[in-house]
């Protein structure tokens, strides 16, 4: 199977460790990834959609124009990139009108946006194409007694008629994904809250990350999971701002998914980047060893 | 007292994504969800949707408006039952702002970088060192030439 890879801006720019946790577990899968380095940022769906929304889904259609004229179908790593290559790929499928506005501005450039591929966040490619029991196969190490709280973030899900990935009142694509590395999901009081990074008010970004590691603290997991690397950016960088405005002293690891799922087929903590990490306590770091080591 | 200004209102229903306020009936479902709302009880998208429905520009678009500390979650676009969309109502209205030039900064910031560049983060020596490490082949970008034509159109 053949897929284009959208990596956006943050993750290989900022956490290239989420590059190299994707690439290794989808060699593992027998993905191959079609790279193609004309792709630009998607572009960012909250300050540029909020400063130029014409612009917006014109550079948006040139990403998606590029993969069409491979013929392949993108997957995306970054909630960021989902909510913008999903929104305008639904948008300008549906609305005429503004499919011929944005192919005008495309025609500068000699590209046609068709509406002739699928975008989708790799999470959601995984469960309807690889399937779950492919992925469970792949497993060498099952990280039987790691306990990892959810943030689903915002927009895997949301808008849901747009996504269509599942309701985003009871999502389960990312328990399910984790019990099949062998792994926990824990529930805990404030798995669907917002990482906060889109607002002004740096004190309301504070306060929702609060939540969430309150919400983590008090639950059992060993560690919060994820898989958006501005989510991450909240939380692991933001942990220690957190930490310093609230007085407290959280010390809760951050996975992005694909490193879980990468360490439990097989790759070495330094493929997957850990020591990158702003956080990371030595005792997490022996219990992933020990589950590597004892499986 | 203040009036209903049409002509604002008018311009809002021009706006991409921002016609739909017209549906609003103020239920105030949009409200119980909004971690914006939870955290900052002076924002209230169903507050902000009245004000578009007044419009009131000034509290809007102005300098001061509240429609920056929207998080951008989605939960009142999942929760109006009229298809208001109050988010992208908002974000009609972030755009008007930047017309008039009341954005903060941050707006102009990554759409000038991704002008410049083609993204939004610098490449840096020290995540370059990472992407060897890693193994990983070196990032590159090549839009600029399409980049240029659609900035400068
Ligand atoms: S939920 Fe919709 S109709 Fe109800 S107040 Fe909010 S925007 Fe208006
Ligand atoms: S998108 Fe904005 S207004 Fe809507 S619920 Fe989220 S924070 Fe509130």
């Amino acid at each position: 199977m053949q897929v284009m890879p959208f990596w956006g801006c943050m993750i290989p720019l900022k956490y290239p460790q989420m590059e190299s946790a994707v690439r290794y577990s989808l060699t593992k899968l027998e993905i191959e990834l079609v790279d193609d380095s004309r792709f630009s940022c998607c572009p960012d769906p909250i300050y540029f959609k909020a400063g130029d929304k014409m612009r917006w889904f014109t550079l948006a259609a040139r990403n998606i124009a590029i993969a069409e004229e491979r013929g392949l179908d993108i997957i995306t790593m970054c909630s960021g990139c989902t909510a913008t290559l999903c929104e305008v790929n639904h948008h300008l499928k549906h609305d005429e009108k503004l499919r011929d506005k944005i192919n005008e501005n495309l025609k500068s450039i000699g590209r046609e946006y068709k509406g002739s591929i699928r975008v989708r966040h790799l999470v959601t490619m995984l469960r309807d194409d690889v399937g779950l029991e492919k992925i469970a196969d792949s497993v060498k190490y099952r990280l039987e007694n790691i306990k990892i709280a959810i943030h689903y973030g915002c927009h895997l899900l949301k808008p849901s008629e747009i996504m269509n990935v599942e309701d985003p009142l009871v999502p389960k694509i990312l328990a399910e994904l984790i019990r099949v590395t062998g792994a926990t999901p824990v529930n805990h009081q404030e798995y669907l809250m917002c990482c906060g990074k889109a607002c002004q008010e740096q004190q309301l970004s504070l306060n929702m990350s609060h939540a969430v590691f309150q919400s983590v603290a008090d639950s059992e997991a060993d560690c919060l999971g994820l898989i958006c690397p501005t989510c991450f950016d909240s939380f692991d960088l933001g942990q220690l701002r957190v930490n310093r405005n609230f007085s407290k002293k959280f010390e809760i690891p951050v996975i992005y998914y694909f490193q879980l799922l990468a360490l439990a087929q097989g790759a070495s903590l330094e493929n997957v980047g850990i020591k990158f990490h702003k956080i990371m306590p030595e005792e997490f770091i022996k219990r992933l060893n020990t589950t590597l080591v004892t499986a | 007292m203040k009036k209903i200004n049409y002509e604002f209102r008018e311009k809002l229903n021009q706006t991409l994504g921002g016609f739909s306020h017209n549906y609003c009936y103020q239920c105030g479902a949009c409200v119980a969800d909004c971690p914006a709302h939870r955290f900052l009880p002076e924002f209230n998208p169903r507050a902000i949707i009245l004000q578009a429905l007044y419009g009131f520009e000034e509290e809007l678009i102005g300098p001061d408006s509240m429609i920056w500390n929207c998080t951008n979650c989605y939960n009142c676009y999942e929760r109006c039952p009229q298809a208001v969309n109050p988010i992208e109502v908002i974000i009609a209205l972030k755009n008007m702002c930047r017309e008039k030039g009341t954005n903060p900064p941050s707006v102009d910031n990554i759409i000038e970088r991704v002008k410049s560049s083609g993204v939004t983060v610098t490449k840096t020596e020290l995540v370059k060192r990472r992407r060897q490490e890693l193994g990983l082949p070196e990032f590159e970008i090549n839009c600029s030439d399409d980049l240029e034509k659609i900035f400068n159109k």
